[in-house]
């Protein structure tokens, strides 16, 4: 091995380098894929349940006002099982929302009700606890939001004027809730209010019978055993008034034209990967092999057969070319940590080096150079050596 | 031992073909040393080849004993070469990668010759020829003539009948080509069949045959 990294280092380093290329573009597009990925399980996991008319709810709960009646109503409908009043808030509503997928969120939890989402029954949290019935003006924080603000478990964060403690910071997620605040629901109310002048007007003023429990955006809605997601969801649309539900499917389904953009993206970048970083493999085991054809003259001259020939370049590119995999690997990957840590900064995540990326790279540059090799060693062996020889010269 | 019949090989030039052996026949015999001299651009190289398999000819055939070695196919030519042709090259053709020692046991290696007794051999015969001490030099640290006794070494690791040397001494100084020319001298003498190209035939004293490629044809001078 040390030989053949001595006689080929040029070689590994110039495919360490197009490793490097395929794998940094790849893990891109992971990171865009487990966002997307994301998402969608956490919208398949839940029906979705928003007031009807406009509002200040953020995300899958923008909608109207959705009173505990309703909400009550909802739970009442066969198939359902667990109705969780949620109200969620951008965390600034003066920030533009057209880049929703990477807004910042105020996730206000009922916590007397365990989360109905099949996908998410609990939030991963990685420092700390998560919240508990009971708990008020404290936070838990997604880690990307957590990175950015430079917060952590023990430190505070001041959301319309109140003073909240971070009890936890969640694992990230690569997906929305990594730039989430969430905290109890009675304390996402009272920011509601804070936030809504209309709404806040319309409470003193007492034309409407409102109460605090009334103010919720949404709500997650689980279904019993057995039952088909999107059955119950129509149950709840014919039989409950004034609400806008989400299908499953169609959320998934709008999620996924929503996000239609990043997943062209997604291909683009892994296509792009694919040809800079294979053609630029490629062409330096073929250019390696092109190079020794002299010596492979000299080799045939000696009684080597095309077969010997063949499974001698075979046999190196192999060394080579999982040498210079595993080197464009490990570089890609001390980039890809160097930037995001950068990156960090500002709550960016650009790379994720998922084991299939990975696996699938080394395997796609050791076939890719096997392939690139044998070609090469075809032509090489389809000249007499002489002509082998006098080439090479 | 061996005979080349009627040779015949055609290069493709920018504007037209060019001649390079017309009808040429050469017949060499065990025990013998045998010179085929011409200018620069004569075709000698060409001829070596073709004797020795390197490249085929446009017509005619190659004999090793009774088997027509020019009709083999390309893997059998290639056993074929490794066990019975020894090659030695004017610029000595010597791997850059691979130590002196290592260049020699190359030649043990596609054959299947057991590799203790390759090294062995190779060891031995880079003591007979004086470069045993720079086994593990790589050839840019070995000089001109000791890269060509290498090569030796190399061409004879397997004893084979026949030798095919193109202008061996061309690149040495006066004492190394003569310590070539007496080794090509001792195999034609232990019964191997040599045959060595040169510009200089006057150089290579004592062959039992010497021949002239003049415009693609052979001619036996003596």
């Amino acid at each position: 091995m040390k030989t053949l990294i001595r006689s080929y280092l040029f070689t590994i380093v110039g495919i360490a380098v197009g490793v490097a290329g395929l794998i940094a573009l790849g893990a891109m597009s992971e990171r865009i894929v487990r966002f997307i990925e994301g998402g969608d399980r956490f919208v398949l996991g839940q029906i979705s349940v928003a007031g009807r008319g406009m509002g200040m709810g953020a995300g899958f709960t923008a909608g109207g006002l959705l009173p505990s009646a309703t909400l009550r109503a909802v739970a009442a409908v066969p198939g359902v099982d667990g109705v969780q009043a949620q109200v969620m808030l951008p965390l600034n509503p003066s920030t533009s929302q057209f880049m929703t997928l990477t807004q910042e969120l105020v996730l206000g939890m009922d916590l007397s009700v365990p989360s109905p989402n099949r996908a998410f029954r609990t939030l991963p949290v990685q420092r700390g606890r998560f919240l508990r019935e009971g708990d008020r003006r404290a936070a838990v924080v997604g880690a990307s939001f957590a990175a950015s603000h430079g917060l952590d478990v023990g430190g505070s964060l001041e959301l319309e004027g109140q003073r909240y403690e971070v009890i936890g910071v969640l694992e990230r997620m690569l997906t929305a809730p990594d730039r989430f605040v969430i905290v109890p629901i009675a304390d996402a109310r009272e920011q509601w209010v804070t936030k809504d002048a209309m709404l806040r007007t319309l409470l003193a003023s007492g034309a409407a019978a409102l109460t605090a429990a009334d103010l919720n955006t949404g709500a997650a809605v689980g279904w019993r055993e057995g039952e088909d997601p999107d059955a119950v969801a129509r149950r709840i649309r014919e039989r409950v008034a004034a609400v806008n539900v989400q299908l499953p499917s169609e959320l998934s389904e709008l999620l996924r034209s929503s996000t239609a953009f990043f997943a062209t993206l997604t291909v683009a970048i892994g296509a792009l990967g694919l040809v800079i970083g294979g053609l630029s493999l490629a062409n330096t085991i073929a250019a390696a092999v092109f190079e020794r054809i002299r010596d492979f003259g000299v080799k045939r001259a000696l009684g080597a057969t095309d077969v010997q020939l063949g499974r001698e370049v075979l046999g190196e590119a192999l060394g080579v070319t999982l040498a210079g995999g595993l080197g464009g690997i490990a570089l890609a990957v001390a980039l890809g940590l160097g930037i995001d840590a950068w990156a960090a900064r500002t709550g960016q995540q650009l790379f994720f080096f998922s084991p299939r990326l990975l696996g699938g790279g080394l395997v796609f540059s050791v076939l890719l150079g096997m392939a690139s090799a044998a070609y090469a060693t075809f032509r090489v062996v389809h000249l007499s050596p002489a002509e082998a020889i006098r080439r090479g010269q | 031992m061996l005979r080349g019949e009627n040779l015949v090989k055609t290069y493709r030039g920018p504007s037209a073909p060019i001649p390079v052996l017309s009808d040429v026949s050469l017949r060499v015999g065990a025990g013998a040393l045998t010179v085929v001299a011409g200018t620069s651009g004569s075709g000698k190289s060409t001829l070596l080849n073709v004797l020795g398999l390197l490249e085929d000819a446009d017509g005619g055939a190659v004999w090793f004993g009774d088997v027509c070695v020019s009709a083999l196919s390309r893997s059998a030519k290639s056993q074929y070469r490794g066990r019975s042709v020894g090659f030695v090259f004017q610029s000595f053709m010597l791997l850059p990668s691979l130590t002196a020692l290592d260049n020699v046991l190359l030649a043990g290696k596609y054959v299947g010759a057991a590799k203790a007794e390759s090294r062995r051999r190779a060891q031995a015969l880079l003591e007979q020829f004086g470069v045993l001490a720079r086994r593990s030099h790589y050839p840019r640290e070995l000089s001109g003539g000791e890269q060509q006794r290498v090569a030796f070494c190399r061409a004879i690791l397997n004893d084979p009948p026949l030798l095919l040397a193109d202008e061996p001494t061309g690149n040495l100084d006066d004492d190394n080509a003569a310590l070539i020319l007496r080794a090509l001298h001792e195999r034609a003498e232990a019964g191997g069949a040599v045959v060595v190209v040169t510009h200089r035939p006057d150089a290579v004293a004592g062959a039992h045959a010497v021949h002239a490629l003049e415009n693609g044809r052979l001619r036996k001078v003596r």
